[in-house]
């Protein structure tokens, strides 16, 4: 790792700092030097509440920002100005500092846009009603028990979601991890775990109920370490229909590209 | 109690007689005229009403004889009073321990803001706050305070621009300011001040910069500097062969001193941990085991001399710090009764030394580490897994800084172990003062981490009992005489265990992860408070008062 005081960054990469001072277009986009150097300042600085990764730890997920429809002054000014009322603080970094902080956290954004000539929307828009819209919603519409997933084109690759469709439980977001509990009543409640301290645990149950526990009236706690979402393997959801899906859920970002 | 002080405060503007003032603003005390001397410090928790170090006393054990909440009726602890201290702690959290006396709460806290705050309300008397500069380094990355230390009517108190202050207990105002050194470099100071006898002991955080680490006495009269022994040897003297031959790299090796030590009076030593060798993961520019770096060091009193030293991470690569409060205990071992100094280290094991000679007595593993699981006949850790064998414990370590406590009729040493899952990336870095230098990136499996609170006997190092945390727990332990251990975790609940089994007695949700913090106790009025740091907030518990 190495740490480029700002003068040189700014002189090896881009000429005269003056030039990136109040302009809302980032002077290193893409620039894999910037980037580099981008990487480092933001493991010292960012990285104990973000995350190495930038998946977020006690603050937020920083590799979805451009997904969501976030650009790259509004980083930047987040970074300057901090964030209002969270423990996000203002920074006096030089300005070249923080927008190779931007460059990199974009490069490691999920951004992509997922290319596909594969599949029939219209078809994927039935199979999703059939099959998805229990538990996800679209617009508004389906149910709240799994993630929203209006803009999931936007935030996973093509890749991804396809994982996420034949082996949900190879990894689980928080908040949606399965529970299974026994009342004092004798009454099985199954549902997702929205937190839980020692104590007490609070459930989204599969009636989308938010439903609050004390463990010790409870007979029976059992987590796997799985996702509510059944497995949909080629048996259960053809090569084709997954296809279909995935261009529906596409569908649905190309639709409206603008809506964060 | 605000125009008792109000009129207290003139008083003293006119005649600055400030024993008498200390009397009427300690909320209808009878006027004694109180100051605190050595000797009251070396009586310890001795005198129920008072706390007056970081740890209660000088052993570190964090254990309060007293007894009016016990595991009978804990199931009653109510809050009394909330603080609200409005200010933030950006990653970190409220990590001080006030300190108590004639009923007047003496607390610092977060960004450098202190306060006095009368014991039964929780209002304050007065705050204090430093205008910090807007270029801190390590202290921006964590502006936390763990407390003041007091002499006379003086508080001590380190700050996050490195400089170590006296204030007028009465009035919070400055007596005299010095620095401790350039924050500028990567330097901070975030501790409790140790005082002893004529001395205010310190040390200083900033292992993350091309710093070199120190522990300071001043006088408390004066803020002269009456020594300092550096965390990591000049060219030439003893340690200095576990170095490379390079100058610039013993200058800036590391080795910060940032929490807490303790004090043997009679032997006259000082007990401090240091912390890692600096660049933190990178070490192919540190060949050596890099004294005094990750070790525990016994420190003459009176002139700050070396007089041992244990190394438990010789090269360290993880940033395993060995910043912890030792505790100071006399124990049976082998039909001998030993005076040992006790601490779980953040590499993942707990040891007894012997607080004399700093012979190992014990080093046994207290997590799941795989990182070593046995201590060699030399001393050193037999490394079984050094990274390429699976993830090890992060940064953060088995434990950490917060305190641990002892209670020495079970013999039974309680800390917050943290089992976590991280692979290093060491990388060079390159060394710029005032930027810092871990030399890496980590990587934490995030859903693989929990904490427990644990239980050890203190003679085998065997784990009598424990309680799981759903994540990993920053919480410190403070034991009572009644058998209670209090402690909390990364999910706001501060909780009472029964100290013997484990049996979880009473907890509160406090609204935020207690970091750092560990519980205070002490009687008012005929009435054992019990307080805690969470949050933004000091919470104050005590039995339901009885009423006709």
């Amino acid at each position: 790792m190495k740490l480029i005081p700002s003068a040189l960054l700014a002189a090896a990469l881009c000429g005269s700092p003056a030039m990136v001072g109040a302009q809302t277009a980032n002077p290193y986009d893409g620039n894999q030097a910037a980037m580099r150097a981008g990487r480092a300042l933001y493991a010292t600085r960012c990285a104990e509440c973000h995350g190495a990764d930038a998946k977020g730890i006690s603050g937020p997920d920083l590799t979805m920002l451009w997904a969501l429809g976030t650009d790259d002054d509004f980083v930047f000014r987040a970074v300057r100005d901090g964030v209002s009322g969270s423990i996000m603080p203002s920074s006096s970094a030089p300005d070249t500092e923080v927008w190779a902080m931007v460059a990199y956290l974009k490069g490691v954004s999920t951004v992509s846009p997922v290319e596909t000539d594969a599949g029939d929307a219209a078809r994927g828009l039935e199979l999703f009603e059939s099959t998805c819209a229990r538990c996800h919603r679209v617009n508004g519409v389906g149910g709240r028990l799994g993630p929203d997933l209006s803009r999931i084109a936007r935030v996973r690759t093509r890749d991804v979601m396809t994982r996420e469709i034949r082996d949900p439980s190879a990894s689980v977001r928080a908040g949606y991890r399965a529970v299974s509990l026994v009342t004092e009543d004798g009454l099985t409640v199954r549902g997702a775990v929205k937190r839980e301290d020692a104590f007490s645990i609070q459930v989204l149950d599969t009636q989308e109920r938010l439903q609050g526990y004390v463990k010790e009236t409870l007979q029976e706690i059992v987590s796997p370490e799985r996702s509510l979402m059944p497995a949909y393997g080629p048996s259960q959801l053809s090569d084709s229909e997954l296809d279909d899906l995935l261009a529906y859920l596409v569908s649905l970002v190309q639709a409206d590209p603008d809506r964060r | 109690m605000l125009r008792r002080l109000a009129a207290a405060v003139v008083v003293a503007l006119a005649s600055a007689t400030a024993e008498g003032l200390v009397a009427q603003a300690a909320g209808g005390a009878p006027a004694t005229g109180t100051t605190v001397t050595y000797d009251d410090i070396l009586q310890g928790l001795s005198d129920p009403t008072r706390w007056l170090t970081y740890s209660g006393d000088y052993t570190g054990q964090r254990h309060s004889p007293l007894t009016q909440i016990n595991v009978d009726n804990v199931h009653r602890l109510s809050p009394v009073w909330t603080f609200q201290t409005g200010t933030m702690t950006r990653g970190r959290g409220f990590e001080t321990t006030p300190l108590v006396v004639d009923g007047v709460l003496y607390v610092t806290g977060s960004n450098n803001l202190a306060w006095a705050l009368d014991a039964r309300t929780g209002r304050p008397f007065w705050q204090y706050r430093r205008n910090l500069p807007d270029d801190l380094t390590y202290g921006a990355s964590a502006p936390v305070n763990r407390g003041f230390g007091i002499l006379g009517d003086r508080l001590f108190m380190v700050t996050l621009d490195a400089h170590l202050l006296a204030l007028d207990r009465v009035t919070g105002g400055v007596l005299w300011d010095v620095e401790l050194a350039d924050y500028r470099v990567g330097f901070a100071a975030t501790l409790a001040p140790l005082v002893i006898d004529g001395k205010v002991i310190v040390g200083i955080s900033g292992g993350e910069y091309a710093i070199r680490g120190f522990v300071d006495a001043y006088d408390p009269e004066t803020g002269d500097r009456l020594w300092r022994w550096h965390s990591v040897p000049s060219p030439g003297e003893p340690g200095s062969e576990t170095w490379p031959d390079d100058p610039d790299v013993l200058a800036r090796g590391g080795g910060g001193t940032w929490m807490n030590g303790s004090y043997d009076p009679e032997l006259d030593l000082i007990y401090w941990g240091v912390g890692n060798p600096n660049p933190d993961y990178y070490g192919d520019d540190r060949p050596g085991d890099n004294l005094y770096t990750n070790s525990l060091v016994a420190l003459d009193a009176e002139t700050g001399e070396l007089r041992w030293h244990y190394q438990f991470t010789p090269h360290d690569l993880h940033d395993w710090d060995s910043n912890h409060v030792p505790v100071l205990a006399d124990i049976e071992i082998g039909g001998e009764l030993r005076r040992v100094v006790m601490l779980a280290n953040r590499n993942g094991f707990f040891y007894v030394l012997d607080r004399t000679t700093g012979e190992l007595l014990l080093g046994t593993p207290f997590s799941n580490t795989t990182w070593a699981r046995e201590i060699g006949p030399d001393g050193r850790p037999i490394i079984l897994n050094d990274g390429s064998q699976g993830c090890l414990p992060d940064p953060w370590g088995s434990t950490n800084f917060y305190p641990p406590s002892f209670d020495p009729d079970l013999e039974l040493f309680f800390l917050t172990a943290r089992e976590t899952c991280a692979t290093f990336v060491p990388e060079e870095p390159e060394i710029v003062p005032g930027r810092s230098s871990f030399g890496g990136v980590v990587w934490i499996d995030q859903e693989q981490g929990y904490s427990a609170l644990r239980a050890l006997d203190v003679r085998t190092g065997e784990l009598e009992w424990e309680f799981e945390y759903p994540s990993p727990t920053f919480a410190g332990v403070t034991t009572t005489a009644s058998g209670l251990v209090f402690a909390g975790d990364h999910e706001g609940n501060f909780i009472a265990f029964e100290s013997a089994t484990g049996r979880d007695l009473w907890h509160y949700q406090t609204g935020s992860r207690i970091w750092g913090a560990a519980a205070m106790t002490h009687m008012l009025d005929g009435r054992q408070y019990v307080l805690i740091p969470s949050g933004t907030t000091l919470v104050a518990f005590a039995l339901p008062e009885e009423r006709d």
